[in-house]
């Protein structure tokens, strides 16, 4: 069974964890071990350091292996810190990076209309999908009050817990059909099978955070869930392909 | 596939192995009031249990967590629904001496039918392990030589390391299970286990912690490491998953999964722990 990974990073964290997983390589290796065939990645730096600095890391990282594909951090744009939407898609396109994430609660700004419009605006129209992390830097009410604003955002909602977010997340998949959720933390029992009974398969991304999660542990789960092979393969890299596809990059 | 063993080539295959038992020995039960549960039902989790390979959980219901007044009537009438499947721990409320006497009154008529040992949930209860409130429950325990699993987290100043560490010192003869294995705290857990024979860190929670398997295996042996979920919260196929990805053998897989809750377990419910 094939799985590509739409939540993982790699780089030192200025706090030290349990099991750091310092470059590509040791990415790469993890991987390996784990049968993971591709995975869309970030650079902790984009967090812990500054998206600029974090972005170029992670493009010079990736550039040599088409197995992994990039995922870039942005910024309010007022202060003229990143190209405008047309030249930073281009830069995407050049650098394999197929994706955005954004941590407002860290990087200290609202990620809504006032803010971040014209990227938000520009993200729609391409079809630029955005991973945002409930876990690291973005809280449920910006998360619904930016949705509110761009109800046709393409979002991929990570890390949503352990503790079964599923009353956070549902009201999200009902009212917004770009919506999606990914599986890291997503330890409930049945949580999988509820998902795709209520919501359908396309709705839900194979994505284990790593490194602070293991590669396997969510394989293990979608590879058993009580559903049928074709929603099986759909999380496991079927609806990040699609996604990717989709964007006008 | 997420190892190269053929454990791992078993698990993955089929989603459980024979020779390869599971004994989870921290599960709950029934709804509670913060997460949506889509299999809390007893049927329901012994259907997970059986796509698992889980022989046999060890639980509290959630009810008798939280509800003085239902106690742990639910939890016993699980087990005696499925008694090949399911053993329970009486779980005691400090905070209603009135009802722990009755638990611990209770006790004998349903050891080890029911009941293999006590739960404590000091965190939720906000009563320290170390407090007097607690000792009649340690008490029975320490002289019978029961399991007792207590929820522990590190730093926490109610069931934390340093907490665990004066009950530890009071009570030599518990089977002392520390639930979530004072999540946060590795080294603190690690030495715990070191400094007394009768801890055993449980990893629930730890499967979401890439690196505490291996941690815990290095620093305090995987004989000493008990399988866990908090089913219904908790996959097991997510926590198998982790075990065949961490870089560990299948030996240490195997003490984690049945070997040690067997050599725990035998003694107590012999026609229910297979050999």
């Amino acid at each position: 069974m094939r799985f590509f990974d739409c939540n993982a990073f790699f780089g030192l964290p200025a706090k030290r964890p349990l099991a750091p997983v310092a470059d590509v390589a040791a990415l790469l290796a993890e991987m390996d071990r784990a049968g993971l065939e591709r995975a869309l990645v970030w650079h902790i730096a984009q967090h812990d350091v500054a998206p600029q600095t974090g972005n170029a890391m992670l493009a010079e990282a990736i550039a040599p292996y088409s197995r992994l594909y990039g995922c870039w951090t942005v910024l309010p744009n007022q202060a003229h810190e990143f190209p405008p939407p047309s030249l930073l898609f281009k830069q995407m396109r050049e650098a394999r990076v197929v994706g955005l994430r954004i941590f407002p609660s860290s990087h200290r700004y609202l990620a809504n209309a006032v803010s971040m419009g014209e990227l938000f605006e520009a993200m729609v129209a391409a079809r630029v999908p955005l991973f945002v992390s409930v876990h690291r830097g973005m809280a449920w009410r910006d998360v619904y009050d930016l949705l509110a604003e761009f109800p046709e955002l393409t979002c991929v909602i990570c890390d949503h817990g352990v503790w079964g977010e599923d009353r956070m997340f549902r009201p999200l998949l009902e009212r917004y059909p770009n919506v999606h959720v990914d599986t890291a933390q997503y330890l409930l029992d049945g949580g999988i099978e509820a998902l795709v009974s209520d919501y359908g398969a396309s709705r839900v991304l194979f994505g284990s955070g790593f490194p602070e999660s293991y590669f396997g542990g969510m394989m293990m789960a979608i590879k058993h869930a009580r559903i049928p092979q074709e929603a099986k393969e759909m999380i496991a890299f079927r609806n990040l392909e699609r996604i990717i596809e989709e964007a006008w990059l | 596939m997420i190892g190269n063993s053929d454990l791992a080539q078993t698990f993955w295959e089929h989603g459980k192995a024979a020779d390869c038992p599971i004994y989870d020995m921290h599960g709950h039960m029934g709804p509670y009031h913060s997460i949506y549960f889509p299999r809390a039902e007893p049927a329901d989790m012994v259907r997970t249990m059986d796509e698992a390979g889980v022989r046999l959980l060890i639980f509290s219901h959630h009810s008798a967590l939280n509800s003085p007044n239902l106690a742990n009537q639910p939890s016993i009438a699980a087990v005696r629904a499925f008694p090949d499947r399911l053993r329970a721990y009486c779980m005691v409320n400090p905070n209603y001496p009135e009802q722990m006497a009755r638990d611990l009154d209770a006790f004998d008529s349903l050891f080890p039918d029911v009941y293999v040992g006590f739960k404590f949930l000091s965190d939720y209860h906000q009563i320290p392990l170390t407090d007097e409130a607690y000792r009649p429950a340690w008490e029975v325990a320490d002289r019978r030589g029961l399991l007792v699993l207590a929820h522990t987290w590190g730093g926490s100043q109610y069931d934390g390391e340093a907490v665990v560490r004066k009950v530890a010192e009071r009570y030599p003869n518990v089977k002392f299970l520390l639930g979530h294995s004072c999540h946060g705290a590795w080294d603190a857990a690690i030495a715990l286990a070191n400094d007394f024979p009768n801890i055993y860190l449980e990893l629930t929670a730890i499967f979401d912690d890439r690196g505490g398997i291996e941690t815990f295996v290095r620093g305090a042996g995987s004989d000493r490491m008990l399988f866990g979920t908090d089913l219904p919260w908790f996959d097991p196929h997510q926590a198998i998953g982790v075990l065949l990805n961490a870089g560990i053998t299948d030996e240490d897989r195997h003490n984690i999964c049945h070997r040690n809750a067997e050599r725990l377990l035998r003694p107590i419910v012999p026609g229910v722990v297979g050999d």
